[in-house]
């Protein structure tokens, strides 16, 4: 699945594009060390850590895309960090319950 | 006396790498700090320079970290000695994720001496969290005779309200509001700890811009004997970030 596709199931706005990704899979963690643990590569999170080291998590664990649950701002640092690092980021006012719902056609992300 | 609680060296990966342990003790001086703590993430490694520099500069240092729990909590952690802190240091670096930290990602990680030669770089992930818990860390820094601070209550991220809902009882020492929090919009909500505020500075601007004011000893006795008299005063709150 496209990123584009993926904002457009949980009727997100994008704030940093991920045009090239290819989504296989979802994980639902607000805590990155659990994200970390878990979530494998070619996914989204979904997610309330609106923070700059969930890029860096994504980063290091080929996480593709982050979506921001209960649209929750994105600070300016973790946008710049995710426009180095290539990882896409995308707002949703939906719960995390309600995108991953959304997203359903998805696998979970096993690791 | 003027105190600043919570200060980032060069050592955190978050930090500005113009925040040698020289260059903070100057400016904390220079802004009429009477104390300092040193509080990098997950480790005191560059408590044994910045103690150097204050001792140099006559200015009283507690050397601390702050410890990012298992619940991804920012705690800060205050001893009187560096040996203490560097002892909480083991503790924390044992229950770390084993991965590599990579600077690109992270940020780098200098180990420092007084005079800002780089020792190495430390190859542990102090960005991430440890899997010691809230209480499992209040028990080891009393163990270890420290004090135990909830760091910017008021923040978003990593704080214990937004990760837990609640600060809980019988775990701290104090609360800290970080520098535009309105203290009395926030300490209600702070289950009766005594209250700091703190720059929580990553960067050399930032360094006693804000900091909490009490007549006692800069020592773990004297800090704990103003928490417990509830006689701390804060520095109002800057207005813009």
């Amino acid at each position: 699945m496209k990123f584009s596709e993926v904002v457009d199931k949980v009727q997100g706005t994008v704030v940093v594009d991920n045009p090239e990704a290819e989504i296989a899979s979802a994980y639902c963690g607000d805590l990155l060390s659990d994200v970390m643990g878990h979530c494998g590569d070619e996914s989204v999170l979904i997610t309330v850590q609106n923070h700059l080291n969930a890029i860096a998590v994504c980063s290091l664990a080929g996480i593709e895309a982050v979506l921001i649950c209960h649209g929750r701002p994105v600070p300016d640092d973790m946008k710049a960090a995710a426009e180095r690092e290539g990882v896409g980021i995308a707002v949703t006012a939906l719960s995390q319950f309600a995108a991953a719902v959304a997203l359903s056609s998805l696998v979970p992300a096993a690791k | 006396m003027k105190f600043d609680l919570h200060i980032h060296s060069c050592l955190s990966p978050c930090a500005n790498l113009e925040m040698s342990p020289a260059a903070i003790v100057e400016r904390a001086v220079a802004a009429g700090m009477g104390g300092i703590a040193l509080t990098d993430h997950q480790s005191a490694r560059n408590a044994p320079a910045a103690a150097e520099c204050a001792r140099r500069a006559g200015l009283a240092f507690l050397p601390g970290l702050e410890v990012q729990t298992a619940e991804e909590v920012h705690t800060v952690c205050l001893f009187d000695t560096v040996e203490q802190a560097l002892a909480m240091t083991d503790w924390v670096y044992a229950a770390l994720p084993k991965r590599v930290n990579d600077p690109d990602t992270f940020g780098d990680q200098p180990v420092v001496t007084w005079d800002d030669d780089v020792v190495e770089l430390e190859w542990r992930i102090l960005a991430m969290g440890c899997r010691r818990t809230i209480p499992e860390t209040a028990a080891k820094v009393r163990e270890l005779g420290g004090l135990y601070i909830a760091a910017h209550i008021d923040r978003p991220n990593f704080s214990v309200l937004s990760g837990l809902g609640a600060v809980p009882d019988g775990c701290f020492d104090a609360v800290e509001v970080s520098r535009t929090a309105d203290a009395a919009l926030w300490l209600p909500r702070a289950g009766g700890y005594a209250a700091v505020r703190s720059s929580d500075a990553h960067n050399l601007d930032d360094v006693a811009r804000v900091w909490t004011e009490a007549e006692c000893e800069f020592t773990v006795a004297g800090l704990r004997a103003a928490f417990a008299a509830r006689a701390t005063r804060l520095s109002p709150p800057l207005t813009s970030f």
